[in-house]
C-alpha cells in the first residue's frame, strides 16, 4: 500500500478549474520531485494535500496510509504526519518560535500517544536540530518568521520539519531564495529525515536542487495534470529544453 | 428624543448641594449639570447612555463597611477607595515625598476651574461627581523625588442602584517620577470617576488603568491630563469589565518635548459596551504622541475608540501617531473606530491607522497546517495580539500582570465563542 496516494484529483479556485485529474503514488522511502510551469497547480496541489480551507476535492480521493484525508480538517492531517514547507512561509507577530514550536510538537506526540516533551527536554531537541539547520537561538526567541529573510524562513520551515518528524512531506520550493550555502544546509537537512518509513515530494523549478536531493520520480505538472512521469533524467531534460517540448508532446 | 436622567436622580444631588453657599465647588458643578449626552452629542452617538437613564440610581453616601479586596501587587503602596472615599485605615503609609491631602473647599474650587477650562467641562462625570465626590483627593510627589514603589489605587465599593463618584487629583512636581496602577472594582450601577493629572517639567510618570467593575456597571471615567515641558507619560489602559465602561482622556501637551503615550486594549464579550475616547492636544512644538489601541470582541459587544488629535498651527515639528486594531472573534460583535486628525502646523509627521477585522486566515491555516487545533490556533493568535502590544507599551515589570490580566477577561470570551 502506499504512504500517499492522489487518485484523480479535481479541484477548482473560484470556479476555475485548477486540478484536473492528478494521480500520485508515493511509497515508504521514496522521494518524488513535481516540476512544472508557474502557475501549473503546483501550490494549489500541496495547499489542497495539506487540507486548507477553499481547497477541497471536487472529484477525487486522497489517501494517506489508507485513510481517507477527505474528510480531515488540516491539523488533523498535520498530527497524522503530513507536512507542508510553505513556498510562503507566514509571518506571525508576537508568536515566539519557540513556543510555536513546543505547540505543534506537544499536538503531534499527543496524537501519537507519546508524553509532552518536558521543558528541558525539548529546548535540548530543538537546540540539536537548530544548530543543523543553523537557527541560532535569536530567532527562536522572536516572532515566527517576523522579519526572517528569505532564506531563514525556509531553514526554519526545514527545523520544523525535523522537529515534527512527519510521515509525508511536501516541500514547496524550499530551494526557491536560497543562496549556494543555503541550499546545501537544505538539502542536509532534508536528506538527514529520509528513512525507509517516510516520503518526501519536493516541488522545484530547478534541478540544482535534485543534484542535492536526489528524487526516485520526477514528475511534469502543467495545467493541472501530470503530463509525464520519469526518473531524475527528465529533470536534466527540462532544465535543457523547457517545458515546452513537453506539454506539446502531451 | 433627550435621554434625561430620572428627575428624582438629579433632584437629590441638587438637595444635597443646596446645603452648600452658591461659590462653593458643589454648587457650581451641579449648576453646571445640564443633562445627559444624548444621540444629537457627536462625541456620545456612538456610546449611548439610554440603559442609564432607565436605572434607578441615587449618589451613594459613603459608609465604613469593610472590603475584602486585597492587592495582589506584591510591595506596592496602596491607596485605597471605597464607595468613592478615600480610605486612611486602608491605604498603605506614604513614602517620604510623597504626600496624600483632602482639598479644602477653596482649593476645590481651583480644581474645579481647571477642569472647566479642559473639553471636560460638560462631562457628565464633571459636574456630577464634583458636585457629590465625598472630597477631592490629592497625590502629590515633590520635586526631584523619583518614588521607587508601585502605587496601587484601588477603587471599590458601591451597590445596585448606587452611584459613586471618587475624585482624585495626581501632581507631580517638577523633575519626578511615579508609577500607579489603578484599579476600578466597583459593584455600583454607575461609577464616574473624575482625574487631573499634572506634569511639571521633566516629571514622568507611568500609568496603568484597569478597568474590571461589575458587569453590570455603567463606569464614565473622565481624566484631564497636563503635560509640563519635557515631562513623560505612558499611559495603559485595559479595560474589560462593566456592562458599559467608556475612558475618556484629554490630554493636553503644553510645554516643548514633551511625550505621551496614551494606549489601551479593550476585551469585550457577551453584551459589554467599551469605549476608549481620547483627545490629544498639541499646543506647542516638538512634542511627541504616540498610541496604540487594540480590541478584542466576542459574543454581542460593542467597542468604540474616537482618537481626536489636534496640533495647533504654532506647534511645529510634532510627531503624532496612531493605530487602531480590532478583531471580532464573532459575527455579532461590532467595533468602530474613529480617528480625528485636525492639524493646522504644516511641519509635522502624523499618522494614523484603523482596521477592523477578523483573525487571520493565513495565519490560523499555518498553525493548522503544523497540528494545532483550531481554537487553540485562535487562541494563540489572540494572545499574540495583545502580548506584543502590552510588551510595546507597558513597563517591563508589570507585563506578566497585566498580561493575565487580559488573559483571564480573553479566556471568558474565548471559551464563550467556541462553545
Ligand atoms: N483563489 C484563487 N482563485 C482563482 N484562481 C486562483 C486562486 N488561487 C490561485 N489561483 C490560480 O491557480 C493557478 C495555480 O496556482 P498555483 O499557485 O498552484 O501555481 P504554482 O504551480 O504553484 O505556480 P508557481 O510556480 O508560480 O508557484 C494559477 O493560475 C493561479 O492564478
Ligand atoms: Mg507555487
Amino acid at each position: 500500500m502506499s504512504l500517499l496516494e492522489i487518485r484523480n484529483a479535481h479541484l477548482k479556485l473560484d470556479g476555475k478549474n485548477i486540478l484536473n485529474g492528478v494521480s500520485l503514488s508515493v511509497n515508504k522511502g521514496e522521494v518524488h520531485a513535481i516540476m512544472g510551469p508557474n502557475g501549473s497547480g503546483k501550490s494549489t496541489l500541496s495547499y489542497m494535500l495539506a487540507g486548507r480551507d477553499g481547497y477541497g476535492l471536487e472529484e477525487g480521493e486522497i489517501l494517506l496510509d489508507g485513510n481517507s484525508l477527505s474528510e480531515m480538517e488540516a491539523d488533523e492531517r498535520a498530527r497524522s504526519g503530513l507536512f507542508l514547507a510553505f513556498q510562503y512561509p507566514v509571518e506571525l507577530p508576537g508568536v515566539a518560535g519557540m513556543s510555536f514550536l513546543r505547540e505543534a510538537v506537544n499536538s503531534r506526540r499527543k496524537f501519537l500517544g507519546e508524553q509532552e516533551l518536558n521543558h528541558l527536554a525539548f529546548v535540548k531537541e530543538v537546540r540539536k536540530e537548530a544548530s543543523k539547520m543553523f537557527v541560532k537561538d535569536e530567532m527562536l526567541k522572536r516572532a515566527v518568521n517576523v522579519g526572517f529573510s528569505g532564506g531563514e524562513k525556509k531553514r526554519f520551515e526545514i527545523l520544523q520539519m525535523a522537529m515534527l518528524k512527519p510521515r509525508v512531506s511536501i516541500l514547496d520550493e524550499t530551494d526557491s531564495g536560497l543562496d549556494v550555502d543555503a541550499l546545501k544546509i537544505v538539502s542536509d537537512g532534508v536528506n538527514d529525515q529520509r528513512n525507509n518509513d517516510n516520503a518526501i515530494v519536493v516541488i522545484t523549478h530547478y534541478q540544482r536542487l535534485l543534484d542535492y536531493i536526489v528524487p526516485d520520480f520526477v514528475h511534469i505538472l502543467s495545467d493541472g495534470v501530470i503530463i509525464k512521469s520519469g526518473g531524475p533524467e527528465l529533470a536534466l531534460e527540462v532544465e535543457k529544453n523547457g517545458y515546452t517540448g513537453l506539454i506539446n508532446a502531451a | 428624543m433627550q435621554h434625561s436622567i430620572k428627575d428624582d436622580y438629579i433632584n437629590s444631588i441638587r438637595n444635597y448641594t443646596n446645603q452648600f453657599e452658591d461659590n462653593n465647588f458643589r454648587s457650581i458643578a451641579c449648576k453646571d449639570f445640564k443633562s445627559w449626552p444624548g444621540p444629537r452629542d457627536e462625541t456620545w452617538r456612538l456610546s449611548r447612555l439610554g440603559s442609564l437613564s432607565r436605572k434607578k440610581i441615587k449618589p451613594i453616601y459613603p459608609n465604613l463597611k469593610k472590603t475584602n479586596n486585597t492587592s495582589n501587587l506584591i510591595g506596592s503602596k496602596i491607596i485605597h477607595f471605597v464607595d468613592g472615599a478615600y480610605r486612611d485605615d486602608l491605604s498603605s503609609k506614604l513614602p517620604s515625598g510623597v504626600n496624600l491631602s483632602i482639598l479644602s473647599d477653596s482649593e476645590s474650587l481651583k480644581y474645579l476651574q481647571k477642569i472647566k477650562k479642559s473639553n471636560l467641562s460638560n462631562h457628565p462625570s464633571t459636574n456630577i461627581s464634583l458636585s457629590c465626590t465625598p472630597s477631592i483627593i490629592k497625590l502629590t510627589v515633590i520635586k526631584n523625588i523619583k518614588v521607587k514603589d508601585f502605587f496601587e489605587i484601588i477603587y471599590e465599593g458601591g451597590e445596585d442602584s448606587h452611584s459613586v463618584h471618587p475624585v482624585l487629583y495626581i501632581e507631580l512636581e517638577e523633575n519626578s517620577s511615579l508609577s500607579v496602577i489603578e484599579r476600578f472594582n466597583h459593584l455600583s450601577s454607575l461609577v464616574m470617576p473624575l482625574q487631573l493629572t499634572e506634569l511639571g517639567n521633566k516629571a514622568s510618570l507611568n500609568s496603568i488603568k484597569i478597568f474590571n467593575d461589575n458587569k453590570k456597571t455603567h463606569n464614565l471615567s473622565a481624566h484631564c491630563i497636563n503635560l509640563s515641558e519635557k515631562s513623560n507619560l505612558n499611559s495603559f489602559s485595559l479595560i474589560k469589565g462593566g456592562v458599559f465602561t467608556r475612558s475618556e482622556t484629554h490630554a493636553y501637551l503644553n510645554g516643548c518635548g514633551a511625550k505621551l503615550n496614551l494606549n489601551g486594549i479593550y476585551i469585550s464579550g457577551n453584551k459589554q459596551h467599551h469605549d476608549l475616547t481620547t483627545a490629544i492636544y498639541h499646543d506647542v512644538p516638538d512634542c511627541t504622541s504616540k498610541q496604540i489601541v487594540r480590541g478584542v470582541l466576542g459574543g454581542k459587544s460593542t467597542g468604540v475608540f474616537q482618537g481626536k488629535v489636534r496640533v495647533a498651527q504654532h506647534a511645529q515639528r510634532t510627531d503624532g501617531q496612531q493605530m487602531s486594531k480590532s478583531i471580532l472573534l464573532s459575527e455579532n460583535a461590532s467595533a468602530n473606530a474613529k480617528p480625528e486628525l485636525e492639524i493646522y502646523a504644516d511641519d509635522v509627521i502624523c499618522a494614523h491607522g484603523a482596521t477592523v477585522g477578523e483573525l487571520d486566515d493565513d495565519q490560523l491555516f499555518y498553525l493548522n497546517s503544523r497540528g494545532v487545533p483550531m481554537d487553540k490556533a485562535r487562541e494563540i493568535l489572540i494572545k499574540a495580539f495583545l502580548e506584543d502590544m502590552i510588551n510595546q507599551s507597558v513597563d517591563n515589570s508589570l507585563h506578566d500582570f497585566v498580561f493575565k490580566e487580559a488573559e483571564l477577561a480573553l479566556s471568558l470570551i474565548i471559551t464563550k465563542e467556541t462553545l
